[in-house]
């Protein structure tokens, strides 16, 4: 028997409230985790970005197009080994318009080259360099949209209106599982070829890969220099922090995020905080007896805390316990099929769960910490005159 | 369990002109009054007096839960006045034992973790403290139920181990506050004998404020207070 075991037990003796506060401490850190494993997720494109790829958009906005001849350029400075270009093209499932995916127009010849962590079967990629209006789609949303190789999508155009008829010619798994599975690649010629003479020859960005990836800050400074006296300026970085630029547009929603996580924690703090004062007065006066027999005033706090630590311990393992099913079983596999674009890879990381469990533990700690105080400043004899 | 009678007849208890004032909302209330007392080691005395006359707190006077406003409260040979709270805690855990009216137990300890509960302030190992603990429930007749829940005992049988929470520690003195006010008659004179039986094979001095004359006839002197003042 020691304070702690007997503070452990303590909670026994409501066991109703203890298995609700623990549980609500509980979904606390069930909406941490999914919060957290949502933005670690979100910036899976940031942390495994390649080192040895870097990207170019224009200086001003990646929003604004780059003359496509740039990328020729580019192929010739030292230190590239391969280059190429992209255009966004924004066409939506005219069946379901809500159905979210990346579209991209692609320079064909050259983007497995950049992108070679996308496999495709060579059958498929030959296919598709044959067919002027083929599509490479991802696993994930061909499976969504019940595609296959040889069927035949429209696609219809936000950025450059109309309809765009499309030949599924293959599909794309990725080596790596931070790779979105749920684009939609098809070729850039197809679509410069078919709008309005002032939008062609324009691409969104393009893509290098290094010879040595630590020299990607300097190569970077050479292509930027290379165009500083041009009329369209480049800005060209590494793909980590291209990918960050992208996410930087969804700022304000990280932001409120993390602001919802902070929040939670709070409601967190004052459910335990209450259940503590609550647990601590009605058994102020067997203080009084602790603080009777000789015990100190920091066994008193000992005691209450020890009985927080335990509430703590429990919720974060509880919580864990039904994040795993929930996030990472029900909603990840979910967002990933459904989602894929942004969240090509949503499972809790370890220190996601590290984190939930240690703040579990320091926020309980932190809850009981003015009721302990209170209790241990207390004289013995109002204690023992305390009427729970 | 006991040591036997000490050094003889001397004073334990040795009170000089000790008062107790306390504030109500910045306005002093009197409730001690210049008492002087001394209480011999290996008495049994009991303090009488209507509510409000200041028994129990004479009471957590000399069990140094409290400190008198003045004068001198000098108890097995420490003076009590000027202790911190840290050492008055010591103080109590070495020399004193402590029966309360509503018994105080700890409804998740069994009877013998109630009564092994002082000695975690010891450095005696686990199983000593349990032998010991077994030992003091075997003093108060309850040996049988030491795995019991307070939930599973009788007033009575609780009132015996929190008397076995009083001597675990081999205290030299006991205060009870009104030990059996909260018994039947017969539960109430069981605990009664246990005390004597305390005092008179254990040596131990017992100090016990209660509004029950048959109680209070138990002991050898009886103090009586009125309005903070002995009479």
């Amino acid at each position: 028997m020691s304070l702690l075991s007997i503070a452990a037990r303590n909670l026994l003796r409501n066991k109703f409230r203890t298995i609700f506060t623990v549980l609500g401490a509980a979904v606390a850190v069930l909406a941490f985790v999914f919060i957290q494993t949502m933005l670690t997720s979100w910036s899976a494109g940031v942390e495994f970005a390649a080192k040895d790829r870097i990207a170019t958009r224009h200086k001003v906005s990646m929003i604004l197009p780059l003359p496509k001849r740039y990328a020729d350029t580019i192929r010739e400075v030292p230190g590239v080994k391969h280059a190429s270009y992209f255009q966004w093209f924004g066409g939506v499932d005219p069946k379901d318009k809500n159905n979210f995916f990346a579209n991209t127009a692609v320079e064909s010849k050259t983007v497995f080259d950049i992108y070679d962590e996308m496999v495709v079967a060579p059958e498929d990629k030959a296919r598709w360099l044959a067919d002027r209006q083929g599509a490479i789609v991802g696993a994930v949303l061909a499976k969504k949209m019940g595609l296959k190789v040889g069927d035949r999508v429209t696609l219809q155009g936000t950025i450059f209106p109309g309809d765009w008829q499309f030949n599924v010619s293959g599909i794309y798994t990725a080596s790596r599982r931070s790779i979105d599975q749920s684009q939609f690649f098809f070729h850039w010629d197809y679509l410069n070829e078919s709008v309005p003479e002032p939008q062609r020859d324009q691409v969104a960005w393009i893509s290098a890969r290094l010879d040595d990836p630590t020299r990607s800050a300097e190569v970077s400074a050479a292509i930027d220099r290379i165009f500083d006296e041009k009329d369209v300026q480049t800005a060209t970085m590494s793909e980590r922090a291209m990918n960050l630029s992208f996410m930087a547009m969804f700022s304000a929603v990280l932001s409120a995020l993390d602001a919802v996580s902070i929040i939670i924690l709070v409601i967190m703090v004052m459910i335990l905080g209450n259940t503590i004062a609550m647990g601590v007065r009605e058994r102020t006066r067997e203080y009084g007896v602790l603080r009777a027999v000789g015990f100190q005033p920091k066994h008193v706090g000992l005691f209450i805390l020890g009985e927080a630590l335990t509430i703590g311990v429990l919720a974060g393992v509880v919580g864990l316990g039904i994040s795993y099913p929930l996030v990472e079983l029900m909603f990840g596999r979910f967002l990933e099929e459904n989602m894929g674009g942004m969240f090509p890879y949503f499972r809790i990381a370890p220190m996601t769960m590290v984190a939930a469990v240690l703040l579990a533990v320091t926020l309980s700690v932190v809850a009981s910490l003015i009721p302990a105080y209170r209790a241990a400043k207390l004289s013995v004899t109002d204690a023992l005159r305390r009427v729970a | 369990m006991g040591e036997g009678q000490r050094e003889g007849k001397k004073p334990i208890v040795e009170l000089d002109g000790v008062g107790k004032t306390y504030f109500r909302d910045k306005e002093p209330v009197v409730v001690l009054d210049n008492i002087s007392l001394d209480i011999e080691e290996g008495s049994y005395e009991a303090l009488m007096g209507p509510s409000g006359s200041g028994k129990s707190t004479l009471l957590n006077l000399i069990a140094g839960l409290d400190r008198p406003s003045r004068g001198s409260a000098r108890v097995a040979g420490q003076e009590l006045s000027g202790m911190s709270d840290s050492a008055l805690a010591t103080f109590r855990s070495r020399t004193m034992g402590f029966i309360f009216q509503a018994y105080n137990l700890m409804p998740v300890l069994t009877a013998v973790e109630n009564v092994e509960l002082p000695l975690l302030l010891t450095k005696l190992s686990r199983g000593e403290r349990k032998k010991r603990a077994q030992t003091a429930l075997r003093v108060v007749g309850l040996e049988e139920r030491m795995n019991h829940y307070p939930r599973q005992l009788s007033g009575g049988q609780e009132q015996r181990v929190a008397i076995a929470r009083a001597i675990v520690n081999d205290p030299r003195i006991i205060v009870a506050d009104e030990p059996t006010g909260d018994l039947d008659r017969k539960s109430a004179d069981e605990i009664l004998t246990l005390l004597e039986k305390l005092n008179k094979e254990f040596n131990k001095t017992i100090l016990m404020v209660t509004h029950d004359p048959q109680a209070a006839e138990r002991a050898t002197v009886i103090h009586r207070l009125d309005k903070g003042n002995l009479s």
